[in-house]
């Protein structure tokens, strides 16, 4: 008997497809899969999230000891005035009883405002420091409330959940901090259909609140002075989910004529002691 | 976001260095082998277990194996395809040289017994990462056989 060991062929344990097509094949499916997982469970998580009712919301708010990081107390006027406000507009966007809106006022120098869980609204001294009357700040109000009627917070926080969610079981790591930075008292993120919306709501109380549309587009005429300045450059409107800045002050104009409201029309003055009391307590 | 951007750099490095040289040496390699092999065929490795009967042997055990450490093109590539399924070609490579490269080495050891063939060739493969096969991925193969030798 004779025994051989004769030369076997290349490539039948082995592929001869080049490894890098395997890789692209692999990377680009994976990445769809992401994209279509991701843009599903955020979409369902976003609606289902919706469906929660605000008293749940608010309770889960109210977990939170939310004074405790406000400077509400020490400004009793201000923060009498902005809720005020926000009950003024609370009724005329007509909200449900249960969602309450609580304003809170915030002693720094960050130009901001925002809606979060529970009704929510903070709003910064930088940014109540350019306001130079009611009918601005009102829509500055009526659009972070505008947000809290359409659900905006809850849903937003849903989409965040439910990504985060999708990525830990796809990736099988990832952060184990799910609610992410979407935490109670940080600035939810909102898609641009949604800043679309609330700025809608607060066209629609303008209306409502003194007839006319005036110092709607002053306020976003005045964020696209300021981040002029700071040569803040506008990403391009698809990337970005605010709107920009000149389509939002043309939004209230169209607005106007197409429903043939005024677009201008006596602005209301703030009161007395408002900058009196973004004064005090300055250091 | 610059977590994100900072692991996506890396992974990034990481895989292109994997690509670079995980493919120079296994290309290297198979070269090798297919040399090496050319000759080795003189002497016979057999997986049967019963010894040639036309003569007396003398009868030696030999081994050869190899550890081979896996790269990160390689393992991300598995990595992506855990998740469709299918054949994970990246490793059939590795598995491949590492299976031909231990035979080799045995023979060589039998060739320097003066051996003519090796019989009952049999095969062990493992992980020697053990349970940290996230960090090391190394594998070792291990061939073992008889080696038979002609008595005069």
């Amino acid at each position: 008997m004779e025994y051989h060991n004769p030369k076997i062929p290349e490539h039948i344990n082995t592929s001869r497809e080049h490894p890098l097509k395997e890789f692209s094949i692999l990377l680009i499916a994976t990445l769809a899969l992401v994209v279509i997982v991701s843009l599903l469970l955020g979409v369902g998580g976003s609606w289902f999230a919706g469906k929660i009712p605000f008293s749940a919301e608010n309770k889960v708010a109210s977990f939170y000891d939310i004074t405790e990081f406000t400077d509400s107390a020490s400004h009793p006027e201000l923060t009498a005035y902005l809720q005020s406000l926000a009950d003024k507009i609370s009724v005329a966007q007509k909200l449900p009883k249960e969602m309450r809106i609580t304003a809170h006022y915030m002693d720094s120098d960050t130009v901001n405002a925002f809606a979060t869980l529970g009704g929510n609204l903070f709003i910064y001294r930088g940014l109540l420091e350019k306001i130079d009357n009611e009918n601005m700040l009102v829509t500055l109000l009526a659009h972070e409330i505008g947000h809290v009627k359409h659900r905006h917070p809850i849903k937003s926080l849903g989409h965040g959940v439910a990504v985060s969610i999708a990525m830990i079981a796809l990736t099988g790591s990832g952060s184990t901090n799910i609610m992410g930075n979407a935490g109670i008292l940080t600035v939810l993120k909102f898609s641009r259909d949604m800043e679309k919306e609330a700025d809608q709501e607060a066209m629609n109380t303008l209306h409502a609140l003194y007839g006319h549309l005036g110092g709607g587009a002053d306020l976003f005429a005045m964020f696209k002075k300021m981040r002029q300045k700071m040569k803040m450059d506008e990403s391009p409107a698809l990337l970005s989910t605010h709107p920009l800045d000149q389509d939002r002050i043309d939004s209230f104009k169209t607005m106007a004529s197409e429903k043939g409201w005024k677009s201008k029309g006596k602005m209301t003055p703030l009161p007395g002691f408002f900058k009196d009391s973004l004064q005090s307590k300055r250091q | 976001m610059f977590d994100l951007l900072f692991s996506l750099f890396v992974t990034t490095i990481l895989v292109s260095l994997g690509y670079f040289f995980g493919r120079r040496a296994e290309i290297k390699h198979f070269n090798n082998l297919v040399k090496r092999e050319a000759t080795m065929n003189k002497l016979p490795a057999m997986a049967s277990r019963i010894p040639p009967g036309d003569g007396e042997y003398d009868q030696y055990l030999v081994s050869g194996s190899v550890v081979i450490a896996n790269d990160y093109f390689k393992s991300f590539v598995a990595g992506l395809r855990n998740i469709f399924g299918g054949k994970v070609r990246t490793y059939e490579t590795l598995l491949d040289r590492a299976r031909r490269e231990a035979v080799l080495r045995m023979k060589e050891k039998a060739q320097a017994l003066g051996a003519e063939a090796v019989f009952n060739v049999k095969y062990e493969a493992s992980n020697i990462s053990g349970q940290y096969n996230k960090r090391l991925p190394v594998i070792e193969v291990h061939a073992y056989g008889t080696a038979l030798k002609k008595q005069f």
